[in-house]
């Protein structure tokens, strides 16, 4: 009986430590790949087209969502705020908290999320299915470096989207905002803007949102194109691929994002 | 020309009859290798003379693409020689092996075409990659091995749009965009109809003279490879187990390769896996 | 997709991305309107600034002519000494009186400035000698329950 539990317990033990270990060792690779990517990024701006192909199907394609989810949370947002800062007399510092909620914060981590959801699993997904279908294998029989031709434009045109789609996402928010409280509520024009004018600073405000999704889209990227290259080359490889890259992009949103705020918005203050 | 045929022999291990004409392409020489720690080639040695169609059989597994892919650097032998025109490929740097690989051409198991390339691009995208022509001249070159192949007229459909034939015919076109020193055929002939079949078989055949170039078939289609191949090797559990020319291999009173050729269930190949005895198994209670 | 499609929406994308940038920086954060134009430097010294921040504006008739520069304590006065960057073309005179005041209840803290008649001007680098420091609520109510209670013995008496 002892021996059995024991013996559970050990292998147990042995499953959490390779468990450890393989995601440590997996850390490891991605760095590397991270670093190889890089280094073959030359090619992907010298062929301009093949890196402004990735951005329009990373970038055009999810304007849609984003400037609609955009809207969307600003006018939730100035509904919301709006019952919240009446009740302390203050409802004409709405566009300030609208404007600052997006521009600090939702703007860049929602932003990030609709990515890594849409286009980052469409990265994934290709990529894996072009491993699966031997396209990357015959590639580099061709003598065709996979990391300059496909990885390296789909990694910048995921870098030089989603700060851009963030700020869309910023500004569409913020005009949400300002209609459902000027328009619909009745608040201030003035007030609106003046406020939130001399509330929100481009340094440390705007500047740290973009840093945000800067940094954001680096991982989001990295990530996809990683999972892709690394999948199984089975249907279900890819499609764990796919999943892997939406849940680990996110939660690597969620907690870089805690980090930064710490080390931006401390003492800030106002 | 080659030496006078003599039967094949099957000794443990067998070695291939060395066929005695031009300076060989490509040669291994006593190759090993595993994946982990699984051994799927032990000590193979075989050669692919200058210009000729060599035919690599053996049931599903046995090691017949990872001849491939060491011949094409992909992967590194445990041990023994794998030479491509004398150069030893595994110590090639990353250059030298790229520029290798620019003079080798490919068609893989079913086709491996870029889905978002039209077939134009897809033979295009050889020659962009690695030569300086104007697209007038590409232009002209794809639609030369488009008619080569048969399909000039399909030039602007998608991958996606093609029959399985009609794609594993445009990877062929790509395979010699760039008229290659060494062309190597991944189960060429794996589900086509019989038309296709036969047109797949002659192309390799025609082509194969038409550029001078060397080509490794790797397959197990009997009856299409005894029709265009110069040569076939047969390859069991990682080792070469007979060898010779189609004559050879049709009148072979080998039992290996007379179980390949005509298809028997049993043989040296056994039908059954590898279980316990049957009476024994069904008689006892435990599972 | 045609190459100079994508090449097309891919500037557009680029460009209104650009666009909303600039938007954010300018519309909604305050870029230009800040420190841009020359200043010159005034000093201030208070018994108490309340929550005075960096970067709260200075404001003489209600209009913003400058921003608190930098706040730092006097170790041997234990005043706080506030440097207020004014606007180039705002000129104030040597009585002008500094006071710190909330915009409303909770609003935000500037200082205010109010011009006397003085005839002479304040240079750059000079201190403001009047000054109003910041009332502090705690004190206010303490100070109207002492008048209360005060006021509520002298009538006992």
């Amino acid at each position: 009986m002892h021996a059995d539990v024991l013996a559970g317990l050990a292998q147990g033990l042995r499953r959490l430590g390779s468990t450890v270990t393989g995601g440590v060792s997996k850390l490891g690779y991605a760095s590397r790949f991270l670093l190889a990517v890089l280094w073959h990024s030359p090619q992907a701006f010298r062929r301009i087209q093949l890196t402004l192909r990735e951005i329009y199907f990373a970038g055009v394609l999810s304007l849609v969502i984003i400037l609609m989810s955009g809207m969307f949370v600003g006018m939730v947002l100035s509904l919301q705020g709006y019952e919240t800062l009446k009740r302390y007399g203050a409802d004409e510092q709405l566009g300030i908290l609208v404007a600052l909620a997006l521009v600090r914060e939702l703007g860049p981590v929602i932003a990030g999320l609709l990515f890594a959801s849409r286009a980052g699993s469409a990265i994934t997904a290709e990529i894996g299915l072009m491993k699966t279908t031997e396209q990357l294998t015959a590639m580099e029989m061709m003598a065709v470096d996979p990391l300059a031709r496909v990885i390296a434009p789909r990694f910048w045109g995921g870098v030089i989207s989603l700060p851009l789609l963030a700020a869309l996402f910023s500004a569409f928010g913020i005009f949400g905002g300002y209609v459902v409280g000027v328009r619909l509520i009745g608040i201030d024009d003035g007030a609106f803007w003046g406020q939130m004018q001399a509330g929100v600073d481009f340094w440390p405000d705007v500047t740290n949102g973009i840093i945000k999704s800067v940094v954001f889209a680096v991982a989001v990227s990295l990530i996809a194109v990683f999972e892709g290259y690394d999948s199984k080359p089975t249907a279900e490889g890819v499609s764990t691929a796919t999943t892997r890259t939406v849940v680990i992009s996110s939660l690597a949103i969620l907690a870089l994002d805690f980090v930064m705020t710490v080390f931006m918005f401390r003492g800030a203050g106002t | 020309m080659p030496a006078a045929p003599s039967a094949p022999s099957r000794d443990a291990p067998a070695q291939a009859r060395q066929v005695e004409s031009d300076a060989a392409a490509i040669e291994l020489i006593d190759v090993s290798f595993a994946y982990d720690e699984r051994l799927v080639l032990r000590g193979v040695t075989m050669r692919v003379p200058r210009g000729k169609i060599v035919a690599i059989m053996g049931g599903s597994g046995c090691g017949k693409t990872t001849i491939l892919r060491l011949i094409g650097g992909q992967l590194k032998p445990r041990s023994g020689k794998v030479l491509v025109a004398g150069a030893s490929v595994p110590d090639l740097d990353a250059d030298a092996l790229y520029a290798l690989r620019r003079r080798f051409g490919m068609l893989f198991q079913f086709g491996a075409l870029f889905t978002d390339m039209s077939v134009f691009e897809n033979i295009a995208f050889p020659m962009r990659e690695h030569t300086d022509l104007s697209e007038e001249l590409i232009r002209d070159l794809v639609l030369m091995k488009l008619h080569a192949v048969g399909l000039r007229g399909a030039a602007d459909l998608m991958p996606a749009e093609l029959s399985g034939g009609m794609a594993r015919r445009v990877a062929l076109a790509r395979a010699i965009a760039l008229d290659p020193m060494v062309v190597m055929y991944d189960e060429p002939f794996a589900g086509l109809d019989p038309i296709s079949l036969g047109v797949v078989g002659q192309l390799i055949r025609k082509l194969n003279d038409a550029l001078g170039t060397t080509s490794i078939v790797v397959t197990h289609d009997v009856y299409e490879s005894l029709k265009i191949v110069d040569y076939l090797y047969f390859v069991s559990e990682g080792r070469i187990v007979a060898g010779g020319t189609p004559e050879d291999v049709r009148s072979s009173a080998d039992s290996y390769v007379r179980q390949f050729v005509d298809g028997e269930p049993d043989g040296p190949v056994p039908f059954h896996y590898p279980a316990q005895p049957y009476a024994e198994e069904l008689l006892s209670h435990a599972r | 997709m045609s190459r100079s499609a994508i090449d097309l929406w891919v500037g557009i994308f680029v460009a209104i991305g650009l666009g909303a940038i600039v938007f954010l920086a300018l519309k909604v954060g305050n870029l230009l309107t800040l420190d841009n134009a020359p200043g010159y430097r005034l000093e201030a010294r208070f018994d108490n600034i309340g929550g005075l921040k960096l970067r709260a504006p200075v404001k003489a008739a209600g209009v913003v002519v400058g921003r608190v520069e930098s706040v730092r304590l006097d170790p041997k006065t234990y005043e706080a000494v506030v440097s207020l960057r004014i606007d180039r073309e705002f000129q104030f005179t040597k009585d002008t009186i500094a006071s710190i005041n909330t915009s409303g209840l909770l609003g935000e803290v500037y200082i205010g400035l109010d011009a006397g008649g003085d005839v002479a001007l304040l240079k750059d680098g000079e201190r403001i000698a009047k000054t109003q420091s910041a009332m502090v609520v705690e004190k206010l109510i303490s100070q109207f329950l002492f008048d209360k209670a005060a006021e509520g013995g002298g009538q006992k008496k």
